[in-house]
Order: structure tokens, then C-alpha cells, then sequence
């Protein structure tokens, strides 16, 4: 469904360089998102995908302006058609944000705010950035366009959000992201509360939204089955790092990074009964990283030289890179020469 | 949206009146408990003035029969209750032939102007601090100075009352020491009165503003604290809401629904802190009328008065109950 439009627009709407983010704990500083950088193509739907607690939210968080302390912005470049989004000052944040980048939140059960009725939200989003509307008839209408867009009833228009079904307020969400055509919209886990049957009409609605109105996507997520149908690249990420980046085909059908190879495994099976793989290993203190490659702990492949150098992302083909020593050209030649000095001390 | 159903209306009036029947009862009972009686007290009182009073036996034998004191107390009781029914409230014992009724119809729009102008201030006030302490927005200073103005949370309004009152009222002189009005000017509805019951109830007022509002000051903190880590309240932020806007449409709506809870319930200990405060300000209220009455021991009146003030909070609790709705969009007293 999806695929026929990855190798669509050249144009990179967001580009994120260096990304570092920080919680300060009375422990240490905890590296939630480690130097991440990626590129994000116009019309394009990323994953990003990766277990609890890899920083997936918090780099959409940080992308939004939105890290909460004790959560911080180390360094980095997070730049949306040009615009650096870290130099703007508070008041062209707030006008640029919704306009820029929009969100679809993590949990729409809670994300409405239960003394407004669902209209008046949609309408403070528009008048605090297209000031106030007096033509409340066009505003209506424009309204009802957004609903029908996202498949909702009209008659919810007038209602507080606990008159609501939890599919409807995450449709609610995607109407209000979606409000003013923003350049990029981050679905943070937008279908994880919701159940199974529900969860893919909703990420249906979302990707019919997105083409209709060509913005940009980025969706996170932990469904890897669901992801793999509504996006167009998926971006992996483990302990803050991001591991690898690809084209949804060829990540499914050739998996690089031995990570996104052990994520792909845990994809349940009703053919197979296999026994869970990615539970190997233990995942290092966040506050204390291991040296080299952040993945060693608990890689098979892991080598000597996996805890000397830290794997660099290293581009395969167009629009695939991966942060993992055996993709390197000196490769072969490095792990002869460790495995000869081994074998003669 | 927010409708009440007659079924829910019915249940609650019923809870209503047996809040007052109770109290009724309660306050039928602890009067009588107490050693002495009222017409005892008041041919001592006399006799105090006079010197002497003759035959003063036979006159207490007298009063308490025309008062029915000398009646068993179940009769006493059913009597009372009929009386209460028919909004009889009886003679004041000490100050016959003034009429319970007469003296709280006096004393009543006092203590509703003196503790309804004290809410006013510290719930606003009290609301308004604790939601600028909670807020990331406010100014540094301005969150020093919060805290520093809620040392007075901790003393008893008597105490903050005769604190004003010595540093205001006998050092300053910039308020007047006592009464809700000047003596001899006739309640009238002309500015000039008007005014001047504002600047003898401010002092009073502020008694009871000063030890109140920090209670609900924190009391605010604490869920505007909770609503900032709503998912809504990023959500907001991410909207590019403004901040202002943010503050009073999400956070202080959402975070004022408990206060309004908590306000139901305290105004009866409201009504009773301010008893101390009216007796030290000599503020011609209720509380004044309920310190004199037990002091003469005059059961008509104690019964009066404090039926009358408990009438006043179960109403008021009453209609902060029917007005829910209307301020939380999930309640809705329409019934299943």
C-alpha cells in the first residue's frame, strides 16, 4: 500500500542533526536520546520504532520543543524547511508551533481537556494562530470539513470529551493536528490505547488524512506489524542511539543492524510458535553507557572491537544507513587482523 | 448537558431537612445539659443591678412556668419542633419580649455580609496565589512574596483579629474598633452608609481572610501541580496556545472544581470561625447574638440562633451541590 511512495519528494522538510537530550536525575545525567540525526523527506511517513524507554519519545519531544524538566536539550539542530526551531524565541515558538510541527498524542484518553467541548478546542488552536474568526458560520463549517475528514459525526461538534469513545478522541486529535496543514505531524504512539480493531482504523484514517492533506509523518510506535503497513522508512532505535534507518521493504526483508534483526524476530508469529529471542542480555545503565557500540551488551555478534570504537552511521544504499561495525568496508579486514593477533599472542 | 433530575432534587431536599432535624435535636439537647437555667441567671443579673429583688424565688417559679421550663422535656421537645415547623423560634428568655425572630432577623444580614465579603476575598485571593505559585509563568518575585504573605495561615482568626484590631484599630486608628456601623446611624441604603459598613467590616473581614486564604492558596497549588502533568496540558503547549489563555482555560478551570467541593464543606466552620471574630470586633452579627445567648443561657435564643446559622450553611452547601453541574461538564445529576 505504502511503499509505491517511498521513493517520492527529494525534499527534506525536517532535518534533525546531532540531537542529544538529558534528564538530570540526583544520580547522573540519564542520556535519553544520544547525538541522533535523520532526515525527513516531504510526504514522507517515518517510524520510529524501538523497545520502552529507547528515547523514541523523548526525540519527538525534543523535535516539538516539549522536553519536560527534568529533561533537557543538550545540543543539537532541529531544522523544519529551513527554519532552526532551537533559535526561535518564545513568542516565534509559539506562533511557529501547530503551523510547523503538530502532535497526535500518546494517550487521547487524557489528552482533551475535560471542561471544553471538543469545538472550542479545535477553535483555540485556530484563533491563537489565525487570531480571532468572526465568521463563526465558516468556522463551523471548516470544522464539520475537519471531522469529515477523520471520519467523525457532526453531532459530537457540541459535546465534552467524555461523551466520547476512545477511537473518537483520537480521531479528535488527528482533526486537530491536522487543523492547520502543518509541514511535519508527530504521532506519538497515536493507536497504543486503543484495541486492535480499532488501532488500525484509526492508523488508516491517519495515512488517509496525511495523503490528503501532504504533510509529513513521523509515527512512533512499538507495533512493528502495524508499522510496517502504514509507513514509508522506519528508523530503529536502542538506548537513545538510532541503529538504523530504511526503506520499510528492505528493512523487513534484510535487516542489517543485529538490533533491528532481533526486533524483526519478536514479531509473533500464528504459523510458528518460537520462543522470545530479544530478551538476551540486559540493557545497560542509561546513566553509565558502555563504550564503543551502545548495542554490545547484549549482541551476538559483538567483537573487541565493538567496545574500542563507537559505530558511526554508515550509509548502505539511498535513504538506508546503519550504526554497526560489520557494515564497514574494513570489516573483514579489521576481524582477521583482531582474530590473528589472538590466535598468536 | 448539567441537568438535575426531580428524583435526584427529592433525594437531596430529604437529606436537606434531615440535616436540620438533627440539628434541631442536637441543639434542643446541649443547652439543657449545661448546670444553671436562663431565669435563674437572669434574676442574678438583676439582682446584680439592683442589689435586691424581692420575692425573687416566686418570680423564678413564675417566668419558668410561663416559659414551660417546668414541663417534662419530651414535651418541651414536641413543642419546640412544632414551633420550629411553623418558623416560631420563640421569646428571647433574657430579653423578653424581644423575640428570637426580632434579635436574628437584627443580627442575620450582618454575618451573611461579613462571611459572604470573607469568602469572596480569600477564595478569589486564595485561588488566584496558588494558582500563580503553580504556574511557570509567574514572575520569581511574585512567588517569593506568595508564601511570605501566608504566615497568618497559621493562628486562630481570634487571634489575627486582635491583632488587627490593636495595630489598625488603637496604634493606626485608620479603622474603627467596634460595630458594624457608627452607633446611632439608622441602617439605610444611601452610599454614604453603605461605605461606612464597608470600612467597619473590613477589619473583621480581614480576620478572617488573613488566616483563611493560605489554606486555599496551597490547597490550589497542589492540583494546579497535578493538572500540569495532565496529558492535555502538553498537548496545549504543543497547540501554541497562549500562555495566558493556557493558565486560566485549562489549568485554573480544571484545578478550581475541588476547591468548589472543598467550599461546600468548610462553610459551616466558616460560620463558626467567624463567631470569635464578631465577639472581638463587637460586630453586630450572629456571632455577637450567639456568645451573648449562651452567656445568659437563654435556650430560646441559643436554639435560634444557632438553628438559624445552620439553616444558612445546608443552603449554601445545598446550592453549591445544584450548581455542580454546571461548573463540571462530567456531573450530571439527570440520574441513570
Amino acid at each position: 500500500m505504502s511503499q509505491t511512495r517511498s521513493n517520492g519528494s527529494e525534499r527534506v522538510v525536517l532535518n534533525v542533526e546531532k540531537l542529544r537530550i538529558h534528564y538530570a536525575t540526583p544520580q547522573g545525567e540519564v542520556i535519553a536520546v544520544s547525538d541522533i540525526s535523520f532526515d525527513l523527506y516531504e510526504g514522507e511517513t517515518l517510524g520510529l520504532v524501538g523497545e520502552s524507554g529507547c528515547g523514541k519519545s523523548t526525540t519527538a519531544y525534543g523535535i516539538l520543543q516539549l522536553v519536560q524538566p527534568p529533561g533537557y536539550i543538550v545540543h543539537g539542530s532541529i531544522k523544519v524547511d529551513g527554519t532552526e526551531v532551537l533559535d526561535l524565541s518564545e513568542e516565534e515558538l509559539r506562533s511557529f508551533r501547530w503551523t510547523g510541527l503538530s502532535l497526535i498524542p500518546q494517550g487521547a484518553m487524557n489528552s482533551l481537556n475535560p471542561t471544553m467541548r471538543v469545538k472550542d478546542q479545535i477553535i483555540d488552536v485556530i484563533e491563537a494562530h489565525e487570531g480571532k474568526q468572526t465568521d463563526k458560520k465558516a468556522l463551523r463549517e471548516r470544522i464539520y470539513d475537519l471531522f469529515a475528514k477523520v471520519g467523525l459525526p457532526n453531532r459530537i461538534y457540541n459535546m465534552y470529551p467524555h461523551e466520547l469513545s476512545g477511537g473518537m478522541k483520537q480521531r479528535v486529535c488527528i482533526a486537530m493536528g491536522v487543523a492547520l496543514h502543518p509541514t511535519v505531524v508527530i504521532a506519538d504512539e497515536a493507536t497504543s490505547a486503543l484495541d486492535v480493531v480499532v488501532q488500525r482504523i484509526v492508523a488508516q484514517t491517519l495515512i488517509q488524512v496525511k495523503d490528503e492533506i501532504g504533510v509529513s509523518l513521523i509515527v512512533i510506535g512499538h507495533d512493528m506489524g502495524l508499522l510496517a503497513q502504514i509507513v514509508d522508512r522506519i528508523a530503529v532505535m536502542y538506548a537513545g542511539k538510532m541503529v538504523e534507518i530504511a526503506p520499510v521493504e528492505s528493512i523487513y526483508a534484510e535487516p542489517l543492524h543485529p538490533y533491528t534483526k532481533l526486533l524483526i524476530d519478536s514479531i509473533p508469529s500464528i504459523k510458528e510458535r518460537k520462543p522470545l529471542r530479544i530478551t538476551e542480555g540486559i540493557t545497560h545503565d542509561p546513566r553509565n553507557p558502555p563504550s564503543g557500540c551502545i548495542f554490545r551488551l547484549r549482541c551476538p555478534f559483538a567483537w573487541e572491537h565493538c567496545a574500542e570504537v563507537e559505530p558511526l552511521p554508515i550509509q548502505v544504499d539511498r535513504k538506508h544507513e546503519v550504526a554497526c561495525h560489520m557494515f564497514d568496508e574494513q570489516f573483514e579486514e579489521r576481524r582477521a587482523h583482531a582474530f590473528a593477533t589472538t590466535a598468536n599472542p | 448537558m448539567g441537568g438535575i433530575s426531580l428524583n435526584y432534587l427529592v433525594r437531596r431536599l430529604l437529606v436537606f431537612f434531615l440535616t436540620l432535624w438533627v440539628a434541631a435535636t442536637l441543639i434542643f439537647i446541649i443547652p439543657r445539659l449545661a448546670p444553671g437555667d436562663p431565669i435563674a441567671a437572669m434574676v442574678a443579673r438583676l439582682t446584680y443591678q439592683a442589689g435586691f429583688v424581692e420575692d425573687s424565688n416566686a418570680i423564678i417559679e413564675g417566668w419558668k412556668e410561663r416559659f414551660g421550663l417546668n414541663d417534662p422535656v419530651y414535651v418541651q421537645y414536641v413543642r419546640y419542633m412544632g414551633n420550629l415547623v411553623r418558623g416560631d423560634l420563640g421569646y428571647a428568655m433574657a430579653r423578653f419580649p424581644s423575640t428570637v425572630s426580632e434579635l436574628v432577623g437584627r443580627a442575620l444580614p450582618w454575618t451573611i455580609g461579613l462571611v459572604g465579603f470573607a469568602t469572596l476575598i480569600f477564595f478569589t485571593v486564595g485561588n488566584l496565589f496558588g494558582a500563580l505559585l503553580a504556574w511557570t509563568k509567574t514572575p520569581k518575585l511574585v512567588k517569593v512574596m506568595i508564601p511570605m504573605s501566608m504566615i497568618f495561615t497559621s493562628i486562630p482568626p481570634l487571634l489575627a483579629g486582635l491583632l488587627l484590631l490593636y495595630v489598625f484599630g488603637f496604634k493606626l486608628r485608620i479603622f474603627p474598633q467596634n460595630y458594624a456601623y457608627p452607633l446611632g446611624a439608622q441602617p439605610e441604603l444611601t452610599l454614604e452608609f453603605i461605605l461606612s459598613v464597608l470600612y467597619h467590616g473590613f477589619l473583621p473581614a480581614m480576620a478572617i481572610v488573613l488566616v483563611t486564604f493560605g489554606y486555599w492558596a496551597l490547597g490550589m497549588r497542589g492540583m494546579m501541580v497535578t493538572i500540569e502533568g495532565e496529558d492535555y496540558m502538553i498537548l496545549a503547549q504543543a497547540k501554541g496556545l497562549k500562555p495566558f489563555y493556557v493558565l486560566y482555560r485549562y489549568m485554573i478551570r480544571n484545578a478550581i472544581l475541588p476547591q468548589m467541593t472543598a467550599l461546600a464543606v468548610s462553610i459551616g466552620t466558616l460560620v463558626g470561625g467567624s463567631v470569635l471574630v464578631e465577639v472581638i470586633f463587637n460586630y453586630n452579627g450572629m456571632g455577637t447574638l450567639i456568645f451573648t445567648a449562651i452567656r445568659e443561657q437563654d435556650f430560646n435564643l441559643i436554639q435560634g440562633t444557632s438553628f438559624i446559622l445552620i439553616v444558612t450553611s445546608a443552603l449554601a452547601v445545598l446550592i453549591i451541590d445544584l450548581c455542580y453541574p454546571l461548573i463540571d461538564p462530567r456531573i450530571s445529576l439527570e440520574g441513570k
